[in-house]
């Protein structure tokens, strides 16, 4: 490796959780492997950090911290696809966005990131109609 | 794009496997349904935009948020082989 890395986080460190996206996600094609690492000593949030883009990387969090009654629908063909046999074996987590000078976090409801905890292979999951929101607020300070 | 004309009742097929029947017609809206492989997903398409938006919207917030939510990213670990990295750290010091 040469001075000129780009990322200070080595994807293939020991350690570090490499989660594969067989289809990516939407918006960035090219994305199929993150690596995840935690962004705050509470174990909130985490950082999602692409693999084969350099400079990609959002934040993410356990969406239940924030919306305890969140209930995004992992159907069969979701957990066949990731090959969970219950849903429980699933990591879920939701990207957040933070708009500047805006005291609120957003985080995407709407497309939840569905992984396999053992096999790490996973997939951002679009909901079907349900209500969910693209960018449900959550005051900062909550 | 293709164009087609169908009347209610009528289908298209797609790939030889997917098959979107027009369901119903009225004055504004379009009944459609589809039947697709499981492994093929369909969505609304503007759900699909406004997913694929989000995650450009997250990832050009990413550093903002670190700043709001975190500690600055650390440095690799001294645990790990290999040289040690130079690690982009502005005005960053030992306190993290």
């Amino acid at each position: 490796m040469t001075p000129s890395e780009p990322d200070d986080v080595h994807p293939d460190a020991a350690g570090d959780h490499v989660i594969t996206f067989p289809d990516a996600i939407p918006g960035f094609p090219e994305a199929h492997h993150f690596v995840l690492s935690d962004l705050d000593e509470a174990g909130t949030f985490q950082l999602l950090t692409s693999v084969e883009i350099p400079g990609l990387e959002m934040v993410v969090c356990v969406p239940w911290s924030f919306f305890p009654d969140y209930a995004p629908e992992i159907d069969d063909e979701v957990q066949r696809d990731l090959r969970l046999e219950r849903v429980e074996d699933a990591i879920v987590f939701c990207s957040v966005t933070v708009e500047p000078d805006e005291e609120a976090l957003y985080l995407n409801l709407l497309g939840p990131f569905v992984v396999n905890a053992g096999t790490r292979i996973g997939r951002q999951v679009v909901q079907p109609d349900m209500g969910l929101q693209v960018r449900a607020s959550v005051p900062v300070g909550s | 794009m293709l164009v087609l004309t169908r009347r209610s009742g009528e289908s298209i097929v797609i790939g030889g496997e997917i098959v979107v029947t027009v369901l119903e017609v009225r004055s504004d809206q379009v009944r459609l349904g589809i039947d697709a492989p499981k492994s093929v997903r369909v969505h609304r398409e503007e759900v699909v935009r406004q997913v694929e938006a989000e995650n450009a919207a997250a990832a050009a917030s990413a550093r903002r948020a670190t700043d709001l939510l975190g500690k600055r990213r650390t440095p690799p670990r001294p645990d790990q082989g290999g040289p040690v990295q130079p690690v982009r750290k502005p005005g960053h010091d030992t306190a993290g």
